[in-house]
């Protein structure tokens, strides 16, 4: 092991170490303050170091067999972090309302952020099953972590049986793989020309007879990847466990464990090189793909319709996001690799973005209304009583909509681009159906917002009273409205960012 | 010139009116007016002042905008756009002017977004970059939505989420189609762009640009609107405060005509050509169902809108003739109409304020007290259909000679929609002006100066225009785009 590719390790190595670090203080005292200034200390720096390794990495780095680390992986993390800073800090606004001393819980976020940075520079079956474990079962702990709720034991229940099959399903995949390629690394080709020519025969050969096995494989396989990132027909727990998770953590699954999941998602589909134009492309992998896409967009987009309670309604529009996104991985040739791997990762820059927007304010009013419950009709007339709460709902609504002005359309600009490369009609139309359902959904809430309340004619619980915003609040608030703003009207500071680095 | 500055200038305005509105109550009205009246008169001084040739399209700015794809801020000006944009900036006025005394909530705000949509409008008027024209198209809907769907009347909600979904989803398929351009050009030249004027060059097979065609035929279809994808139309209108509803009518639906003859024509000719019948069809058929359905309505708006629809109908007929006398009708009408039915709809919302009602069967013998009101709405509802001497006149006459030199039974139909017209215009004066007086007499005022300054300059224009009409006209004469429609017709000949 060189000191490159040390070196390279360094942000996924800050957080274990951090980990450690994490468990000593909580022996040495136990204070709430001090645990939530450490792990935002400790993701800070591994932001930073990532950062730096992000501008500086020439080219991917090979650390084993098992892990790769590329800029694409190191931006996903750097997104990965930015969204545990935020969710840390609204974590510290939730926990503060009960007397117990929360050290666990940063300790679980701690472990989620490593699970899914071993996931986004996997590239080896069995560093992708460590990062899954870790991010999963951490994961379940945190999902039922409010003992208190009268939703916590069937949220975690829930979350922890349907994972727990998930990875089962996909560990079964993953031995069908291997039983047709011989190899648990994601790309078999590098198989084929590191090692003795004997073996690469040999690898073909094998593989020539049992492609059933790599199909069925990989389909379970997908069981498992699609059960994470909630993909129809494997979303069913979402809009539960969303609801009855903690706020804070709710933002955790709809962001970290999200980009975590698809961009490995991505790194395997591509090393296969499963091309639309191509020989080695295989019709039934692009059309499993298109089926999962399509599902999702359109049910997803379809049951947030009815929804009252605002989790709920985001856990179903996540579903259409991640179906929205899959069309990356529909490329025709080699050469639009690039443009889907800038297309995914500005689309989930918007996304999360526009998820910490919405969960922060929910994490806010929820608070501010004193229920568990958040419906859409609680944010009636905010608009005239927090402007600045309320700029940042609609710019995060209209984001996730993809209309102009903000980063969401741009995003959806990169998507119908690789699409429109790669002639999918069907998932183009697809995404303009889903796209126009979900306008009923996003418009409501922004009509909510903006609804004007006379005292006499609603009921007394519903009348909007100003939330006092302390001044950092304030302050983080309007950055993140500037920040996708900014990112929408010029793409390029983002947009030339992905481009330059490989 | 710049129209940066213009659309800067008003959106600045909006902001000022926002900001203003909360230190003194009442400012805001003052401001915008103020903001609109120093932008016209600095458009109108810089195109005196410009020594460009607006007969051919002259591009003003050029800058790059996200480079990873090619895209570009450009923004050009022709005669068309000119005529648009002095169009909007009228109304503009209108809209401030009509808006005084409705608008008592959140005042600030609402003259924001008012500014705002213009600045939009005319984006969508000048920008030749089409990734900029379609991010002006779809800004402009926001604030308009927002001033429907804030100041509107009972049924807000609604008719904002249908506006909004009808146009947002026509124009994901106009995304679509502009991405594919853009891609064909990176097939052909080996770059992606955007520019409208790397597009006119591009050899398309017909078989691809029918169905481009198609992408942005629906888009503009939907803003123009044309049957079968008007129902937006009448929600839209009728529940928009006033001001809103005068923007929709005199402005956005010219958005949709202005995008036909900009790209929809000389983008695809050879498919346009192909496609003419069916969308002749279309527009006939408009005229006639916008005519019949104005006439069954008891909604003041609801008639307007729906005449609205069968005006437009004129428009597509013509545009789709592919006639240099049929296009200087489509042009005209543009004008006349975005005059008259901001003047019909001023007049539902001077009713409405009196009366709080839109019900036709609740009005009646308001002459009595109102004669200058009616007086006035007689001369509105004759321009609607077509009165000698008033502009409509003159650009339905044109629109009807020219379209029938290629679809003369299509255009004889079409003519039936001016008696139409005709009957809904006596139902709305007759069912408003004559008859029984249903409320109190002393509830009906006569107009107000502020409404008598809307009216008769509404009026004035649409008498200059209707015995003057080549002072619009005369722009169009020998404009690029006839040229290119003959050589369109000559080659598919």
């Amino acid at each position: 092991m060189t000191q490159l590719m040390l070196h390279s390790l360094l942000p996924v190595l800050i957080v274990a170490f951090g980990i450690v670090l994490s468990l000593l203080l909580i022996a040495w005292r136990r204070s709430q303050k001090l645990i939530l200034i450490f792990t935002i200390t400790i993701f800070s720096v591994a932001l930073l170091a990532s950062f730096s390794l992000f501008v500086d990495l020439a080219d991917a780095v090979q650390v084993t067999t098992l892990v790769k680390v590329d800029s694409y992986g190191l931006f996903a993390f750097m997104l990965v972090l930015v969204a545990s800073i935020a969710v840390s800090v609204l974590s510290s606004m939730w926990l503060t309302h009960t007397t117990e001393v929360h050290d666990e819980f940063f300790v679980l976020l701690q472990l989620v952020v490593l699970g899914a940075g071993i996931l986004v520079i996997s590239d080896h079956y069995a560093s992708l099953f460590l990062g899954f474990e870790l991010l999963s079962i951490a994961l379940v702990g945190l999902v039922g972590y409010s003992r208190d709720s009268e939703f916590s034991v069937e949220t975690s229940f829930k979350y922890l049986v349907l994972s727990a099959c998930a990875s089962s399903f996909m560990l079964l995949g993953i031995a069908f793989i291997y039983s047709y390629s011989g190899s648990l690394s994601f790309s078999t080709e590098q198989l084929m020309f590191d090692n003795m020519s004997d073996l690469s025969i040999l690898v073909r050969n094998y593989g020539h007879g049992d492609v059933l096995f790599y199909r069925v494989g990989f389909l379970l396989f997908m069981v498992g990847i699609a059960f994470k990132l909630s993909l129809a027909p494997f979303h069913l727990w979402t809009p539960d466990v969303y609801q009855g998770a903690p706020t804070p953590v709710t933002l955790l699954l709809a962001t970290v464990s999200k980009i975590a999941i698809f961009i490995v998602l991505m790194k395997c589909w591509f090393s296969q090189a499963i091309f639309v134009d191509t020989k080695s492309s295989d019709e039934n992998m692009l059309f499993l793909m298109s089926i999962f896409a399509i599902a999702s967009m359109l049910i997803g987009n379809a049951l947030a319709l009815k929804q009252q309670n605002i989790k709920r309604l985001l856990a179903y529009s996540s579903i259409a996001h991640m179906g929205y996104l899959l069309i990356v991985l529909i490329v025709i040739s080699p050469q639009s690799v690039a443009l889907a791997w800038q297309s995914a990762l500005f689309y989930l820059t918007a996304y999360v973005l526009a998820s910490i927007s919405i969960f922060m304010t929910v994490q806010l009013t929820q608070y501010h209304h004193n229920k568990s419950e958040l419906n859409v009709d609680d944010w009636q007339g905010m608009f005239w009583q927090n402007p600045s709460l309320a700029v940042l709902i609609i710019v995060a609504i209209l984001s996730l909509a993809g209309i102009p002005l903000t980063m969401g359309f741009i995003g959806k600009f990169y998507l119908l681009n690789v699409a429109v490369q790669a002639q999918q009609w069907w998932l183009i139309s697809a995404l303009i159906i889903g796209s126009g359902i979900g306008l009923f959904y996003y418009l409501r809430i922004i009509f909510v917002l903006f609804t004007i309340v006379n005292e006499k004619n609603i009921a007394k619980e519903l009348i909007p009273v100003s939330l006092t915003l302390s001044p950092a609040v304030n302050f983080s608030v309007m950055i993140v409205i500037i920040l996708s703003v900014l990112l929408g009207i010029f793409p390029d500071l983002l947009g030339n960012l992905l481009v330059t680095v490989n | 010139m710049s129209i940066t500055l213009l659309m800067c200038g008003l959106l600045f305005g909006g902001a000022l009116a926002w900001f203003l509105e909360g230190v003194k109550a009442q400012s805001a009205r003052w401001v915008s007016l103020l903001t609109v009246l120093v932008i016209g008169g600095y458009f109108a001084i810089a195109l005196n002042a410009t020594a460009y040739d607006f007969s051919t399209l002259q591009l003003l700015v050029r800058v790059a905008w996200i480079s990873s794809f090619h895209i570009e801020y450009a923004l050009a000006l022709d005669y068309l756009s000119i005529v648009l944009i002095l169009l909007t900036l009228f109304l503009a006025l209108i809209c401030v002017l009509v808006s005084w005394q409705e608008i008592n909530d959140k005042v600030g705000f609402y003259y924001f977004n008012l500014l705002t949509s213009i600045a939009g409008i005319i984006g969508v008027f000048t920008a030749v970059d089409m990734f900029l024209f379609f991010f002006f198209w779809e800004v402009m809907l926001l604030p308009i939505t927002a001033l429907i769907a804030i100041w509107g009347h009972e049924n807000r909600h609604f008719a904002a989420i249908k506006f909004f979904i009808f146009t947002q989803l026509s124009s994901l398929l106009m995304l679509v189609a502009i991405i594919s351009m853009s891609f064909i050009h990176y097939q052909q030249v080996g770059q992606l762009s955007f520019f409208y004027q790397d597009w006119l060059t591009l050899d398309l097979p017909l078989s691809i640009s029918q169905y481009l065609m198609l992408g942005f035929f629906i888009a503009f279809a939907v803003k123009l609107p044309s049957v079968p994808v008007h129902s937006w139309l009448p929600d839209a209108h009728t529940q928009a405060p006033t001001a809103g509803s005068v923007l929709l009518a005199g402005v956005l639906l010219k958005t949709g005509a202005y995008g036909l003859i900009r790209f929809v024509l000389q983008l695809f000719p050879q498919a346009s050509v192909n496609f003419a019948p069916v969308a002749a069809t279309l527009g006939v058929v408009s005229i006639l169902y916008g005519a019949k359905m104005a006439f069954a309505q008891q909604d003041l708006k609801r008639l307007v809108a729906y005449s609205s629809i069968s005006h437009m109908g004129f428009v597509m007929l013509a545009l789709f003739s592919f006639n240099a006398i049929a296009y200087q009708g489509a042009v005209l009408t543009l004008v006349a109409h975005g005059l008259s039915s901001a003047a019909l709809f001023a007049l539902a919302g001077m009713i409405y304020s009196r009366i709080h009602s839109r019900d036709l069967n609740h009005m009646g013998g308001f002459w009595l007290n109102t004669p200058r009101m009616g007086g006035f709405a007689l001369a509105f509802s004759a321009a609607a259909f077509g009165l000698p001497g008033l502009a409509n006149f003159v650009a339905e006459f044109l629109s009807l000679v020219g379209a029938y030199q290629r679809y003369p039974i299509l255009t004889i139909l079409a003519a039936f929609g001016l008696i139409g017209s005709a009957i809904y215009g006596m139902v709305l004066f007759q069912g408003v002006f004559h008859g029984k007086c249903q409320v109190k007499q002393q509830a009906v005022n006569d107009l107000s100066s502020r409404e008598l300054l809307v009216f008769s300059s509404l009026l004035a224009l649409l008498i200059f225009i209707g015995f003057y009409p080549n002072s619009i006209l005369g722009f169009f004469q020998s404009d690029s785009i006839i040229i290119a429609i003959n050589n369109t017709v000559g080659v598919s000949k």
